[in-house]
């Protein structure tokens, strides 16, 4: 597929036209890499309401039965599942543990551990672990 | 599916790293003009060798591949090594690697520098995996 890059002069001109003839898997995963900044999705903090982009999502976690998001601005309730938000978010969003979604986007560095899990420090400089058993997937979604 | 390529890749590497244990053995022997150093192998030896490597995979599979943090799988690991050695030595007397103590001394010596080398191999992997990974996240961190 011919791809043209077009250089615009501020954010809000970004768009991507794609023209094809059937949308295959590839098309699909392109489409979810692009729009996947742009989502956004509720979450609340202290009884308010908020609408967060998903490009502000360092990690998501589940601690008994909820649902947290983590942002540069702190910790917010999500009343969506791993599972939803896994499917919602897509592209550089993915599995790190059981209980953990974490943004690949906002991985500053990795290191392997002798047991073959992954600490990941984020921008924030949080440590988060990838277990081993997703380990191939992250290296999948990287191309590598 | 994992555990199979998991078992048959330590396999391998347990094998050919017994296989150039042996080599240094027979290049010591050389070079200290023993008359051993005409030693031949016969193709059930090689086979007893890759027994062992099947036989000593098998552990590994079990005991060192949870997520555990790192005092726990170092202490781990030296209960591995332990473990290992008694059931290589086994292997060794059924096998009839050795005859007398200087055979059983020499199969020591080797099965600890195999077993440092499987370590060594597999910490160069995932230092690899490593590089690879801070490679590609490179191309795809935000900026903040």
């Amino acid at each position: 597929m011919q791809v043209v890059i077009e250089k615009v002069n501020s954010k809000d001109e970004e768009q991507a036209v794609i023209k094809a003839v059937e949308i295959t898997d590839e098309i699909s995963g392109a489409v979810e890499l692009l729009e996947g900044d742009s989502k956004g999705f509720a979450v609340s903090r202290e009884g308010k309401t908020y609408i967060i982009k998903a490009s502000a999502v360092y990690y998501i976690e589940s601690v008994d039965k909820k649902t947290f998001v983590y942002t540069k601005q702190g910790c917010y309730d999500c009343k969506y599942r791993l599972y939803e938000l896994e499917v919602m978010l897509g592209g550089y969003f993915m599995r790190c543990s059981k209980s953990m979604i974490i943004n690949l986007k906002k991985v500053r560095n990795v290191k392997s551990q002798i047991s073959g899990r992954i600490d990941a420090t984020l921008l924030n400089d949080e440590v988060v672990v990838i277990s081993r058993g997703y380990v191939k997937e992250v290296k999948r979604r990287l191309g590598i | 599916m994992n555990k199979l390529k998991l078992w048959l890749e330590q396999t391998m590497m347990i094998s050919f790293a017994i296989l150039v244990g042996i080599l240094i053995e027979g290049l010591v022997y050389s070079f200290t003009g023993d008359p051993l150093c005409s030693f031949s192998m016969s193709w059930l030896q090689l086979l007893s060798i890759v027994i062992t490597g099947a036989v000593c995979s098998i552990p590994t599979l079990f005991w060192l591949t949870d997520d555990l943090p790192r005092n726990k799988f170092i202490l781990r690991i030296i209960i591995h090594c332990i473990g290992l050695y008694a059931v290589v030595a086994l292997l060794g007397f059924v096998f009839k690697w050795f005859e007398h103590l200087d055979g059983f001394i020499f199969m020591t010596v080797i099965y600890f520098l195999v077993y440092i080398f499987v370590w060594l191999v597999t910490l160069w992997f995932h230092k690899r995996d490593d590089n690879r990974i801070n490679k590609a996240l490179d191309d795809i961190r935000d900026d903040e």
